[in-house]
C-alpha cells in the first residue's frame, strides 16, 4: 500500500482543547491517534502540543544521554513552528510505536541516527502545525494565508501591523485540514538550523536539577541491591538468608535470576547487608576463560573457517597470485567497557497488575519487554517513564539492569531502586566484542591491489535478540533464544535486520583497488557484549586505517598522499583527509621527539580525517595535538557537533592508551576507575574540530569521531618509533 | 543516633547509622539529588561537595567525622536565585553533555576560586585533574573557570582546547 504525505498526517483535538499534531514515521504498521478503546491503550502519537495558554510541548522520542537530542531534535521542530527553541518544553516519550526509530523499528536510541532520522519528520511536524495556525488566523482575518507570515509564536497580518499569538488561534487551527504537501524553509530562512545555539538542557544541568534514572524519587521507595555471580552465566543456588535477614533496615533477601537480591529501607544498609552475604554458585553454564584463550579461540576459528564472504570484488586470490609483493598483519583488540558516569539503575513499583519503570535506557522498549520478563506481565502491562542519561555509549542498549529491578519489584510489591556500584558495573557489563583481524595485500610493483580483511569474533545482535526471546517464551531452553527472539520481536511488529556490528566500517573499505574481499569468522566465546560508542567501526577502523599506514610504508609512500591517489572517486573522504591534514600542518617540521600519524574513516554516514600529534615522556605516551576534519552534511547545532567530535576523540583516546576488560577463569580482572582508567583533564590533547561547510542532508556525529583517532595515535606512535602496534591498549615501550 | 549537619545553611538533625556516607545523607534523607554517585571510591570525583569549605568527596566520608560540619551542595552554590559566576560561566560555555559529573566539577572549580582567585591554565588542569568526565567536557570546563577568572567572553573552539 502506498500512502501519500497527507495520510500520515492526524490530526486530532485533546481534551485540553490543545492541538495535537501527529506525523508518523516511516515503517510502523499502524498509525492510530489518542485513546484506543478496544484494548484501553492511549497510543500518544505525538510531537507537538499547543495550548491556548501559548505553551508549546515537544515529545522528544530519542532520548538525552549527552550526545543533544534534546536541543538538536527541537531545534528542527522549532524551525518550521517559528518559535525560538529554548520556548519549547521538552517532554520524554512514552513507549509508543509511534516513536520507533524507522532505522532499526524499534524506539532506542543509537547509530548516530536521531538527527538523521529525524531531519525530515520532525521538520514537517513544525511546518504542518504552523501552516494550520497561519490558515487560521487568515481564516479568522478574511484573508489569504499566502499572505500571512509568522514570527516566534504569532501569525502577522498581511498588514504587518496585526497580528494573533498561537495560543489564540490553537482551537480554530485543529479544524483545518492541510491539502498537498506543506513546503519547508528553505535553507537561507532558517533562523536556528546551523546555528551555535546553546543546548537547552544546561540550565538544569549546571544546577543539579536535571533528573536521572539515579535520581527517582518515589512515596514509600526501598532500595534494593544485586550480587551477581562473579563469572556471567552462573546460577545462585543458596545463601545465609538468616544472616543477612539480621541487619539493620533490611526488608527481604532473596534467589532472582540475576542473582541474590537484598532489598532494604536504605541504600547503604542495604550495601552494609550484602557485605554479610555468602553465596552457593552453580558454575555450570559460567564462563570459564582467561583473556589469551579467546583469542587462541579466534585464531583456530579463523584458521578452519575462512568465513561469510561479506564483500568481494574481483579475484583477490588472482591479485596474490600476480602480485609482486603480499603483505599481512594480524591486529587484536579487547573487550572494551562504557564507564558511564552514572552507573546502572532503574526504578520500578508493581501495584494492580502493571507495573511502571523508571529509567536511563536508550531503548524503553526493550526495557518493557525486559521488565516484563520473570513475571506474569506481558509488555503492555509495563509502563516505562524515561529520564536523562548519565551516559549511554551504547552500555544501556541492553536492558539487563532494569530486568533486575522489575524481578524485586515484582516480588516486593513496593517501590524500590536498584542501583549498581561501580564495581559491579565495570564487571558485570556487556562490553564492545573482543576482535580479532587478519589483514593481507598484494602488490604489483608499486600498486595495491588486492585487499582482504578476514574479521573474527563474535555479532551483537546475536545477543541483543536472545534478551528479547524469554519474555514471550519462558519455557524455552537457551539455545532456542536467538531463533525465538527473532519470532518474539516479529510479533511485536520487529523485524530483526542483518547483524552489521561485526563487518560495518570494513564492508566500505573506500579506497580504489582491484580485487577487495571482506570476510567475517563468526566465533562467540560467549562473553556479554553490547553496542559500544562506534562498535564495529571502532575495531574495524584500528584494523583498517593501521593497515592502510603499513603499506604506505610498505610503498615507501607519505601515507597521506598514499590514501590520497585511491580515492579518487571519493571526493567527501578526499576533502577531509585534505583538510585535516592541512590544518595539522602535515609534513612540516615537529617539536623533538614529536610525530605525527594520520587516518580516515566514514562512519554511520559521516566522514572523518584525523591527524594525531604525540610523544613518548617518562615512558608514557603523550598526545598533544588532534586535529579533526568532519563532513556530517547539513549542521543543526555546530555547537552540538564540536562536541561530539571531540567528546568522541577523547573517548577513542580513552580505549586507545587503557581500554581493557580482561578475564581470569571467566571473572573480570578490573574493578573500578583505578584500573579500568579513562583519561583525565590533564591528559587531554588540544582538539580542533573542522566541520565541512555542507547542504547534503544531515548524518550522525555521536559516534564518528571515534573510530579514526585510535589508528591515528597508533600510526604517530609508529612515525616515532618504528615499532608497528597491533594490539590495543596502545604501550609506549 | 542524632547527628546535627548545617546543609547549604539550613541546620538538620539527623538520625541516621554513623558509616554512612554523606552522599547518600544528603541524597536519600535530605532529597538533594544534585550530588551524583559516580564510584564510590572517591576515584571520579561526581560526589563532590564543600565539607566547612574543602572540597570532600562525599561518597567516601562517612558522616561521623561529620558532626556539626557546614556542608554546600550544588543545590546551595547560587545565592538568592541568582547562578553562581561558574554556572553561569558552565552555561555560557555550554559545557555540559550528559551532564552527570557536572556537579562535582563545578564544586571542585568553586573551591579552587575561592581559594585561588586567579589561577593559571596548569593550576585549573591540576585543580580538576581528579574530577573525571566521560563525556569529554574537559576543554569546555578549562575554558569556563578561566573565563570567570578573566571575567571574559566565549569559548572559541578554533582557538584549541585545554
Amino acid at each position: 500500500m502506498t500512502m501519500n504525505r497527507r495520510d500520515f498526517m492526524k490530526v486530532s483535538t485533546a481534551a485540553s482543547g490543545s492541538l495535537v499534531l501527529a506525523v508518523s514515521l516511516p515503517g510502523c504498521s499502524t498509525i492510530k491517534t489518542g485513546f484506543e478503546e478496544k484494548t484501553g491503550q492511549w497510543s500518544p502519537d505525538i510531537w507537538l502540543e499547543l495550548t491556548t495558554n501559548d505553551e508549546i510541548f515537544f515529545t522528544l522520542a530519542r532520548v538525552e544521554m549527552g550526545q543533544g537530542t534534546y536541543t538538536g531534535l527541537t531545534t528542527l521542530v522549532a524551525e518550521e513552528l517559528d518559535v525560538d527553541p529554548a520556548r519549547i518544553k521538552v517532554k520524554f516519550a512514552p513507549v509508543a510505536p509511534e516513536y520507533r526509530n524507522p532505522l532499526f523499528g524499534l524506539q532506542l536510541t543509537g547509530g548516530s541516527t536521531s538527527v538523521a532520522s529525524s531531519w525530515k519528520p520532525l521538520r514537517e511536524a513544525g511546518a504542518s502545525a504552523r501552516q494550520m495556525l497561519v490558515m487560521a488566523a487568515a481564516r479568522v482575518w478574511k484573508v489569504d494565508a499566502a499572505d500571512c507570515t509568522t514570527q516566534d509564536g504569532r501569525v502577522v497580518h498581511p498588514n504587518g501591523i496585526d497580528s494573533l499569538r498561537y495560543g489564540q488561534l490553537v482551537e480554530l487551527a485543529d479544524k483545518e485540514v492541510i491539502r498537498g504537501d506543506v513546503a519547508l524553509k528553505p535553507r537561507s530562512e532558517w533562523k536556528y538550523i546551523g546555528r551555535k545555539g546553546g543546548r537547552l538542557d544546561t540550565e538544569a544541568k549546571v544546577t543539579g536539577k536535571a533528573g536521572y534514572g539515579i535520581d527517582v524519587e518515589l512515596p514509600g521507595m526501598v532500595y534494593a541491591v544485586m550480587t551477581r555471580c562473579p563469572r556471567y552465566g552462573g546460577k545462585a543456588t543458596g545463601f545465609n538468608r538468616s544472616d543477612v535477614m539480621a541487619w539493620p533496615g533490611v526488608l527481604d533477601a532473596f534467589i532472582t535470576e540475576r542473582g541474590v537480591a537484598v532489598v532494604a529501607d536504605r541504600y547503604w544498609r542495604a550495601r552494609k547487608a550484602q557485605e554479610a552475604l555468602n553465596v552457593e554458585w552453580d558454575f555450570a553454564e559460567a564462563i570459564d576463560l582467561d583473556n589469551d584463550q579467546v583469542f587462541e579461540g579466534y585464531r583456530e576459528a579463523a584458521n578452519e573457517d575462512a568465513g561469510a564472504q561479506e564483500r568481494s570484488d574481483g579475484d583477490f586470490d588472482d591479485a596474490v597470485e600476480n602480485a609482486s609483493r603480499v603483505v599481512e598483519a594480524e591486529y587484536e583488540q579487547p573487550y572494551l567497557d562504557h564507564a558511564a558516569m552514572e552507573p546502572m539503575n532503574a526504578t520500578a513499583w508493581y501495584r494492580d497488575g502493571a507495573m511502571e519503570v523508571w529509567a536511563p535506557t536508550q531503548a524503553p522498549d526493550l526495557a518493557r519487554i525486559a521488565a516484563a520478563r520473570h513475571s506474569s506481565l506481558s509488555p503492555s502491562n509495563v509502563t516505562v517513564h524515561s529520564t536523562f542519561l548519565g551516559g549511554g555509549f551504547g552500555r544501556r542498549l541492553t536492558q539487563d539492569y532494569v530486568e533486575e529491578v522489575a524481578i524485586v519489584a515484582y516480588k516486593v510489591k513496593k517501590p524500590v531502586k536498584l542501583i549498581w556500584s561501580r564495581e559491579e558495573d565495570v564487571r558485570h557489563g556487556f562490553w564492545r566484542p573482543a576482535m580479532l583481524h587478519r589483514m593481507k595485500a598484494s602488490f604489483k610493483d608499486s600498486e595495491l591491489t588486492g585487499w582482504d580483511h578476514q574479521i573474527v569474533g563474535p555479532q551483537i545482535l546475536d545477543w541483543y535478540v536472545r534478551n528479547a526471546a524469554p519474555a514471550q517464551y519462558p519455557w524455552a531452553p537457551q539455545f532456542l533464544y536467538s531463533t525465538l527472539g527473532r519470532v518474539g520481536l516479529m510479533a511485536e511488529g520487529v523485524a530483526t535486520p542483518k547483524d552489521i556490528s561485526a563487518i560495518e566500517g570494513a564492508i566500505g573499505y573506500p579506497y580504489q583497488v582491484e580485487n577487495v574481499s571482506v570476510r567475517h569468522t563468526h566465533t562467540d566465546p560467549g562473553v556479554p557484549i553490547t553496542w559500544w560508542r562506534s562498535v564495529g567501526y571502532s575495531h574495524n577502523g584500528f584494523a583498517v586505517e593501521t593497515f592502510m599506514d603499513e603499506l604506505a610504508h610498505e610503498a615507501g609512500e607519505d601515507p597521506l598522499l598514499f590514501r590520497r591517489k585511491l580515492l579518487a572517486n571519493e571526493p567527501r573522504h578526499r576533502a577531509v583527509l585534505d583538510r585535516a591534514a592541512e590544518r595539522a600542518g602535515w609534513g612540516t617540521p615537529l617539536a623533538e621527539g614529536r610525530a605525527r600519524g594520520i587516518a580516515l574513516f566514514k562512519s554511520f554516514g559521516t566522514y572523518v580525517a584525523q591527524v594525531v600529534e604525540a610523544s613518548i615522556e617518562n615512558g608514557e605516551i603523550k598526545v598533544h595535538k588532534v586535529t579533526c576534519s568532519v563532513d556530517c552534511g547539513q549542521v543543526v547545532n555546530p555547537r552540538v557537533v564540536e562536541d561530539q567530535i571531540s567528546g568522541g576523540i577523547l573517548f577513542g583516546l580513552s580505549a586507545a592508551l587503557f581500554g581493557e576488560i580482561s578475564f581470569k577463569n571467566g571473572e573480570v580482572q578490573q574493578s573500578n576507575f583505578h584500573d579500568s582508567r579513562v583519561l583525565r583533564t590533564h591528559e587531554v590533547p588540544e582538539v580542533l574540530v573542522d566541520i565541512v561547510d555542507s547542504d547534503i542532508e544531515p548524518t550522525g556525529v555521536g559516534e564518528p569521531g571515534v573510530p579514526p583517532v585510535i589508528p591515528a595515535l597508533g600510526n604517530a606512535l609508529f612515525a616515532l618509533t618504528g615499532k608497528r602496534q597491533r594490539k590495543l591498549p596502545l604501550t609506549a615501550g | 543516633m542524632a547527628l546535627s549537619l548545617t546543609v547549604n545553611g539550613q541546620h538538620y538533625s539527623l538520625d541516621v547509622e554513623l558509616d554512612t556516607p554523606l552522599l547518600w545523607v544528603l541524597r536519600d534523607e535530605l532529597n538533594l539529588k544534585g550530588t551524583k554517585f559516580g564510584c564510590g571510591a572517591g576515584l571520579c570525583g561526581a560526589c563532590t561537595v564543600h565539607v566547612n569549605g574543602q572540597p570532600t568527596r562525599s561518597c567516601s566520608t562517612p558522616v561521623e567525622y561529620l558532626d556539626g560540619a557546614e556542608i554546600t551542595t550544588i543545590e546551595g552554590l547560587s545565592e538568592n536565585g541568582e547562578l553562581h559566576p561558574l554556572q553561569k560561566a558552565w552555561v555560557a560555555e555550554g559545557v555540559p553533555q550528559c551532564g552527570y559529573c557536572q556537579s562535582g566539577q563545578i564544586m571542585t572549580a568553586a573551591h579552587l576560586l575561592a581559594n585561588t582567585p586567579s589561577p593559571s591554565r596548569d593550576e585549573i588542569v591540576t585543580a580538576m585533574s581528579g574530577n573525571l568526565c566521560r563525556c569529554g567536557t574537559y576543554s569546555r570546563i578549562v575554558a569556563a573557570v578561566e573565563s570567570v577568572v578573566d571575567g571574559v567572553g566565549h569559548y572559541e573552539p578554533e582557538q584549541g582546547g585545554a
